[in-house]
This record gives C-alpha cells, sequence and structure tokens, in this order.
C-alpha cells in the first residue's frame, strides 16, 4: 500500500505525474479530458511530465505518479511498465484494459493461432515481442486501480487525488449488488436475465443496470468473488450457467485463465 | 392509545393535507415491484402493496450523507449547514415501525446522539398501514408484527374503514381537519378483531418458530452450518442495503476537484462486506464468509438481543428475495429446526 | 416539493463562529463527529517507525472539558485523507495536553509523520472505557505488553505514577521485535532502582549490545511471585499475544475479571454506531476497549 503522501512531504513540491498508455483505445485516457469542466483545477495540482495522448516529449525519467492504461501485450510494454514501476513512487493502473486485461485479454487464450489467423502467420515487426495480454498488476506492483471500460472521469479525479494527498480508504472487494439495492433497481435475476453484477468489482454504482442494461463485468471480477456460488445462482434463477461462464471472458479471461477456475 | 373511524374514501384527502405542509413519500409501483418514493398525488399510491424491495430506513439514514465540509490545507471545519426536509412516510408496515424503533434505539440511545439521524427521525411523521404478510414474512416470530409505538398514525384496514391510531397532535389535528372521523362502532371493533386473526393466520407456516434463537446463535457459533452458509456469500451486501434495521456505515473524507476543500462523510456499509473489520496495517478479524455471515446473523439474533431486548431482524423478509445464494435468517431458523429433529445429528 | 416547507438543520460551525455560550462538554458531545483543532507542540522519533506526538487543543474550552482515563482513545483527524482511533499514551494527570503514539501503519498515522509542531489536526473524543484504575487502586498491578501496545498502558503507567502511593508493586514486563523497537526505555530504566517497580523488557531478536532478556514475554511471567487475590492483570499488545499471557495469568490464580484485555478494532465512529468495531455482542469503541477476562470470554470472536 502506498504509505506515501507527495504534498505533506517536507520539500513540498508539485507531485510530477506521467500518463502512459499500453495496448489499448486510448478511451480512458480521453476520458480523462472529459473532466474538463474541472481540467483546469487538476492540472493546477500536478505537473504533467509526459502524456502520450497530448505531448511529445519523450524519455522523461523524473516523476513521482505512473498512469498506465492499457494492457501489457508485449515485452516491450512489459519492460515499460518495470521502468515506470522502477521511477514512481506510485502507479495507478486506469481502465479495464490495464486492471484486468480487459477486452485485449480475450486474446490471452491460443494467443499464436490468433495472431496467425489475423497475420497469416507473419505477424508485422510494428506489433512487437507479443505475449498473452496480461493486466498491469501481473508485472509489477500497482498501487492503486480505476476499474470500468472506460474509466468515469470523476473516479480518475478521485484516485489522483487519493495517490496525492493519501487517504484512508481500504479497498473494498465487495460485489456489486447492494449498489442495485440502493439504486432500487429491479435483480435481473429475478427475470432470468443474466446479469454479471453478482461477480463484479464494485466501482461503477451499477451504471448500466441505472441505464436497463445488465452488467457486463467491466469492472473486473471483484478478489471476493464467489464464482461457485454465482454459478448457482444462475441455476437457481434459471440462467444458464454456460452463459455466465461465457460473459465473463470478455473482461475477465485473464484472471479466469491465471486462477484456473474455470 | 386513542383511536377513531375514518372511511377509506378519505385517504386521498388525508394525503392531500400532507403534501400542504410536507413531502411525502409512499409505495409507489416501479417495475414488478415497489419502492418508497416522493408522491406527486394520492394516486401514486400502492397502499395494498406486499413489500418493498428496499426500506424507508433511506429517509433516516440516507445511504450517502454528507456530515460536514472542510478545508483540507488549514486541516479546519468550515461552516456547514446540514438541511433535514420535513417529510412524511405514508403507508408503513409494522416490520418497518419495528425497525425504526431499533434504529433510534442504535442511533439515539445510549451516551452519544447520532444528531444527523435525530434530525430526519424529528423532521418525520410516520403513518402506518395493515398488511397482509407475503410468503416470505417472518415479523410475527420476533413480535414484529404489531406496532406499539414509533407511528404518528397507524391504519387498520377493517374493511371499508380504517381503525386510525392516533399517538402524536400534529399528525391528528392534520387528520382531524382533512377528514371525517368517528368514534368506532362496536361493528368496527369486530372488524378490526377480525381483521387480526386473518392477518395471524397467514402467515407461511413452513418459516419455522423456534424457541430460545439467541442462546442458539451461541451454543450452534462453531457448527460446520455457517462454513455452509456463508462459504455461498457473494460478498455484495445487497442483504444489508435492503435490511431496515442495518445501521453500520463508513466515515470517508472526499475532496473537491480542486483538492483544497472537501466533505465528510458518511455512507452505508456493511459487516458482510469483506473488509469491514480490517484494520490499519491490514489485519482483518472476519476474513471470510463464513466469519461475516455468522456474525451478521449473530448480530441480528443474539448480540442486539442481548444488549436491547429486541432482536435486530424484524422479518420482513427483503434480504431473503434479495440474496441471490439464499442466505437469510429463515435458513438460521431451519437449521435450528434441523438440530431440533428427533434423530438430528 | 414545496418551497414554503419549514426546513430543519443542523449546523457545524467553523471553530470561530463556536458560540461563546458552549460548554466545552457540549462541543465535545453535541455532534460527536466533529473534530476540534488541535496544534502539535512536539513531535520526537521514539523509534524508526514510531514517534510521540504531543498536542493542545486550541479552544480553552475543549482543553478543559477532553478528560480521559488510561486506555482510552480519540479519533484523530487529517481533514481529507480521513481520520484514525488512537490510543491516548499520555496520563490524564497531564493536564492540557494529550500525548499519542504514532506508528507508521496507515495513511493517516504516515501523513501525520511528515507533519511537524504548530500543524493543526483534528481531535474528537475521548472514547471508550479505559482501565478501572479506581479497581486497582491499593493492588499490585501486573502490566504485559507487547510492541505498540505499550501506548494504551503507558497512560495507566503514568497515571500509577503519579499516585504512586495509591498502588501496591507495579510489575511491567515489556516485550519488543528488537531492541531499537523498545519505547518509552529511558522513562521505565528510571525506575528500577525503586523497591515496589520492577521492569522486565524483552526482545525476539538481540543486538549486539543486548544483555536483556530474549523471547516471549511469558518467560519472565513465569518466574513472578505474585499474590493473586490483590493483583490485577493488564495485557495489551497483538492479537496473538493474548491468548498465552492470559494463560500465565490464570496459571498464577489471578481471577478471571481481575485480568485486563485491551483489545485493538477499527473504531470508526467511536461512539458505538458505525459498527466496525463489533466483537461478538460488544462494541470495542464503547463497550471496550478494555474488557476484564471474563467480559471477554463471554464475547464470540474476541480471542
Amino acid at each position: 500500500m502506498g504509505a506515501f503522501s507527495l504534498i505533506t512531504d517536507a520539500e513540498a513540491r508539485v507531485p510530477r505525474v506521467v500518463v502512459v498508455g499500453l495496448a489499448s483505445c486510448f478511451g480512458c485516457q480521453l476520458q480523462i479530458t472529459n473532466a474538463e469542466e474541472h481540467l483546469m483545477e487538476i492540472l493546477g495540482q500536478i505537473d504533467v511530465r509526459y502524456w502520450q495522448l497530448v505531448t511529445s516529449e519523450d524519455g522523461v525519467e523524473d516523476f513521482d505518479v505512473a498512469i498506465i492504461e492499457g494492457a501489457v501485450t508485449t515485452r516491450e510494454s512489459e519492460e515499460t511498465c518495470k521502468f515506470l514501476r522502477a521511477h514512481a513512487a506510485h502507479v495507478m493502473a486506469i481502465g479495464a484494459c490495464a486492471c484486468t486485461g480487459g477486452v485485449t485479454g480475450m486474446a490471452s487464450d491460443y494467443l499464436g493461432a490468433r495472431t496467425d489467423l489475423v497475420y497469416d502467420g507473419e505477424a508485422p515487426d510494428a506489433c512487437g515481442e507479443m505475449i498473452e495480454p496480461r493486466p498491469v498488476s501481473a508485472v509489477i506492483d500497482v498501487d492503486s486501480e480505476v476499474r470500468c471500460c472506460p474509466i468515469d472521469p470523476y473516479d480518475f479525479v478521485a484516485a489522483l487525488q487519493r495517490a496525492l494527498y493519501g487517504s484512508n480508504r481500504l479497498p473494498e472487494p465487495r460485489t456489486m449488488c447492494a449498489d442495485c439495492k440502493r439504486n432500487e433497481t429491479e435483480c435481473f435475476f429475478e427475470q432470468g436475465v443474466l446479469c454479471l453484477g453478482l461477480v463484479t468489482q464494485a466501482a461503477c454504482g451499477a451504471r448500466c443496470v441505472n441505464l436497463g442494461r445488465p452488467c457486463n463485468g467491466c469492472a473486473g471480477m471483484s478478489s471476493a468473488a464467489n464464482l461457485e456460488a454465482a454459478r448457482l445462482s444462475c441455476e437457481t434463477y434459471g440462467v444458464p450457467v454456460e452463459s455466465f461462464d461465457k460473459a465473463l471472458e470478455m473482461f475477465n479471461q485473464v484472471k479466469l485463465t491465471d486462477s484456473e477456475t474455470l | 392509545m386513542l383511536y377513531r373511524v375514518m372511511d377509506k374514501r378519505e385517504l386521498p384527502a388525508l394525503v392531500r393535507a400532507f403534501m400542504e405542509s410536507y413531502e411525502v413519500v409512499a409505495p409507489v409501483k416501479r417495475g414488478q415491484g415497489y419502492v418508497f418514493d416522493v408522491i406527486e398525488s394520492p394516486d401514486d399510491i400502492e397502499i395494498g402493496y406486499t413489500q418493498t424491495a428496499s426500506s424507508p430506513k433511506k429517509y433516516l439514514m440516507p445511504p450517502t450523507e454528507t456530515l460536514m465540509k472542510f478545508d483540507a490545507r488549514m486541516n479546519l471545519v468550515q461552516d456547514y449547514v446540514h438541511e433535514v426536509t420535513p417529510r412524511v412516510i405514508f403507508g408503513v408496515h409494522t416490520c418497518d415501525i419495528n425497525a425504526m424503533n431499533r434504529l433510534d434505539t442504535a442511533l439515539i440511545g445510549g451516551k452519544y446522539v447520532d444528531p444527523y439521524y435525530k434530525a430526519h427521525r424529528d423532521a418525520t411523521l410516520v403513518v402506518g398501514i395493515s398488511c397482509t404478510p407475503n410468503d416470505k414474512c417472518f415479523c410475527h416470530l420476533w413480535g414484529a408484527d404489531e406496532a406499539q409505538f414509533g407511528y404518528d398514525l397507524f391504519l387498520h384496514d377493517i374493511g371499508d374503514k380504517y381503525l386510525v391510531s392516533m399517538s402524536n397532535v400534529e399528525a391528528t389535528n392534520i387528520l382531524e381537519a382533512a377528514c371525517e372521523i368517528s368514534e368506532a362502532t362496536d361493528e368496527d371493533r369486530i372488524a378490526f378483531r377480525q381483521a387480526t386473526r386473518t392477518r395471524q393466520s397467514a402467515f407461511n407456516k413452513d418459516i419455522p418458530d423456534v424457541q430460545d434463537v439467541a442462546m442458539l446463535m451461541d451454543v450452534f457459533h462453531s457448527d460446520p452450518f455457517w462454513e455452509e452458509l456463508g462459504g455461498r456469500c457473494l460478498s455484495c451486501s445487497a442483504c444489508a442495503s435492503v435490511c431496515p434495521t442495518c445501521f453500520c456505515f463508513d466515515i470517508r473524507d472526499v475532496l473537491a476537484p480542486d483538492g483544497k476543500t472537501g466533505e465528510r462523510q458518511r455512507t452505508w456499509d456493511a459487516c458482510t462486506s469483506p473488509n469491514f473489520a480490517a484494520v490499519a496495517g491490514g489485519y482483518n478479524f472476519r476474513p471470510t464468509g463464513r466469519e461475516r455471515v455468522r456474525h451478521r446473523m449473530y448480530h441480528k439474533l443474539n448480540g442486539f438481543m442481548v444488549n436491547h431486548d429486541r432482536m435486530l431482524c424484524v422479518g420482513c423478509g427483503r434480504c431473503v428475495a434479495a440474496c441471490k445464494t439464499g442466505i437469510n435468517p429463515i435458513e438460521v431458523l431451519r437449521f435450528f429446526k434441523r438440530k431440533g429433529a428427533d434423530h438430528a445429528k | 416539493m414545496q418551497s414554503n416547507m419549514p426546513v430543519g438543520t443542523i449546523e457545524v460551525d467553523a471553530l470561530r463562529a463556536a458560540p461563546e455560550f458552549m460548554s466545552g462538554k457540549e462541543m465535545l458531545l453535541g455532534n460527536a463527529y466533529r473534530p476540534w483543532p488541535a496544534r502539535i507542540t512536539s513531535m520526537r522519533d521514539l523509534t524508526s517507525h514510531e514517534k510521540l506526538v504531543e498536542m493542545r487543543f486550541i479552544d480553552e474550552r475543549v482543553r478543559e472539558a477532553f478528560v480521559h482515563e488510561p486506555g482510552q482513545f480519540l479519533e484523530l483527524s487529517l481533514f481529507g485523507v480521513g481520520e484514525a482511533p488512537i490510543s491516548i499514551t499520555s496520563s490524564p494527570t497531564k493536564q492540557g495536553f494529550v500525548e499519542l503514539c504514532i506508528r507508521r501503519a496507515g495513511t493517516v498515522t504516515s501523513a501525520l509523520h511528515s507533519m511537524r509542531a504548530g500543524d493543526i489536526v483534528g481531535i474528537r473524543g475521548p472514547f471508550g472505557r479505559g482501565f478501572p484504575v479506581d479497581k486497582f487502586r491499593g493492588n499490585d498491578v501486573l502490566i504485559v505488553a507487547g510492541g505498540l501496545g505499550i501506548a494504551p498502558v503507558r497512560s495507566l503507567i503514568n497515571y500509577i505514577h503519579d499516585n504512586r502511593s495509591d498502588f501496591g508493586k507495579v510489575t511491567i514486563v515489556y516485550g519488543s521485535r528488537t531492541p531499537a523497537d523498545i519505547m518509552f526505555r529511558d522513562q521505565f530504566e528510571m525506575w528500577r532502582h525503586r523497591a515496589d517497580f520492577e521492569l522486565y523488557l524483552t526482545v525476539d531478536h538481540p543486538d549486539d549490545q543486548w544483555d536483556g532478556e530474549v523471547g516471549v514475554v511469558t518467560e519472565p511471567m513465569k518466574r513472578l511471585d505474585i499474590s493473586p487475590e490483590n493483583t490485577f492483570g493488564v495485557v495489551c499488545g497483538p492479537p496473538v499475544m493474548y491468548k498465552f499471557v492470559v494463560q500465565v495469568m490464570r496459571e498464577k490464580n489471578i481471577d478471571y475479571d481481575h485480568i485486563y484485555l485491551d483489545f485493538e478494532r477499527h473504531m470508526k465512529c467511536g461512539m458505538g454506531k458505525c459498527g466496525h468495531c463489533q466483537i461478538g455482542h460488544q462494541y470495542c469503541c464503547i463497550d471496550g476497549p478494555v474488557f476484564n477476562y471474563w467480559e471477554a470470554k463471554n464475547i464470540q470472536g474476541s480471542m
């Protein structure tokens, strides 16, 4: 855990931040700019040393906070992560790809076969040395995460502040259903419809369910997820267990493969 | 208790009278179920509702509430006025009235008064309504099928009329001004007796009535049953969210985007959340579902009883519907029943 | 919603607006969620990861009303970071100041470590049930502490010291990981010459200079000669320690309700509401954190 506080350090200086994108759609970096109402206030608290999306300077080595978007899919990006970890006091993973492997992680099974299929046997050099996609935490220690696909700009702001100023909030691996109860939305299972909220990390306040759609698990599985019990729920409410397992692949393929829970 | 009789057709007039000086919340239809929500007209009310998915505790203790505002740089509290809306919660069943009484005990009773809860409670009138139990209700097992106190008016359904218990001057004044009320006749009294009998016999007889539950919670505290029950906990805390008596919370600081000021908030929390009993440094006193579920049941069915002579469960049955893996007090009662079978092991 | 509605309010005023007629007690109890500002008056290193922080309330009324028992705790606020429950390590006899022994354990304590004398923190409390010093009066006291467990019992030790003639023999057994982790050593060593005072320091991992005992606290305990009928036991330390220390105290025939244990849980609100510190049917923050062993035995999940 990040037992450090940048601002209250004796020689207080503006924390230096880098934002790095790995394999992703860059949507989460874009989401940061969507906090435009407060963007200047936020930028006033940090010194952005490098941001792939908006700066062109390269080779920055002095920074306090490293924000990483995207999954690790190559040896080169693995090295990038290690470099960031070695230089930053705080590493933050943002978005599903960086936190769980996300959509990118779907390729982690049969990577070679898939690559052959796409590139007809010869992947171009530009792809780098490909490895099975994995979350940043599979490569280096991560101090904080902003979940979901894409991230919520205000969740990001709050997480950045916790990194800058410290917070006594412990990570809470609760799953999502309590949010639906607070929101007083109807449970999809009561209608025999699959929803991944049963095992998904509570993070978004059940945003999709509030919009009338079941959870697809973009926040990733909670570390306290009880898959066996969730499958039991599926059986009880007439939802095919196979559809539950299949649905988990979209955002949780890597974790499932790693922990061999399937 | 003082009581009078009013014609059911007078109900909209009563609601409208409350709406003149209060925000009125009442059970309304949402999707397949019911929720307590602000009404625009008496017609919105589903007075014959079976059970709302979540309880009216949200009006006494909102899911997230600001306690104070602060200046983070100076490390000082800023001036802050916490406004409380005067409100009538209309159409509350006895389980929820009993639940509010338990919340009062926990949050107003004792050495420390929770000023935020108290402000909401003081600004709230409660109008109760009699109900017919559904298959998940077991309020009668905990004596929560009657509301002895904790309401301002209570409407007992006696056919075409309500027998109204009146326990508050303000509510009674509004009632008397808005509606024709009369002394009860012998016919009304008999109708009331019939109604209570009908209700009493309507409870689901498959839910076991077990003696000495609090003591059984101690006696079977180490039984493998808790592994079985807690082992299927999804760690979602839906149970606590819908529970009308769960009052545990977290206190957290939230900074404004500029990082200079912020709010200290309290937000619903639950002992079934995995990190609830963790201390700084990471040690978790209840690390698994077994301990967490057992602790929750223990507090409901023993702990609160030992301290306050009342179960913290009111048998509303909401968690029975909310928990997707069937963890609820009925399962605990069934376990005790099994232990009481002739050839139990 | 109608606009003509009367609206109830709770007001949380900044310090400068605290009305003059309010007493210190009202300030502390009226809205017990509200911290009052205190200034850090001194800060010194006890070990590499523990500091002794002395604080003083800015408002005189609060300063006078904030009276604690040994074993009680307070909630320390750093706005933006949050709160942490901390045992008060100074004796009630030290008036006007509050001392805390702060281990860098979580984010609040880490942030506090980087603060300096003159900085302002928020404090609310004092909370909980401390050691029953009135019962201890006239009796011997056997105090067993491990690691940071010395923080709350130091309050008791100093209290006994300041009212020395009221108490019988005082024995302190204090275990630390290494000699460098021993806190308040100078202070305790100063008393060694007294006939009515015994001190046993043990460490798990000695260094080259260490000439004291090596091992667990129960070893010196076993050698003690105590008179069980007029001895009270006090235990405070890491969770694993309790069972073994209590066992030895029981072997020495100290009665169930003469053994006092100081429990650690996450007291978030401090007033028996939020539920985080529940142990069985009890709240560590109001029913404890000090429980006697008889009470503790009656609490599911206490040990």
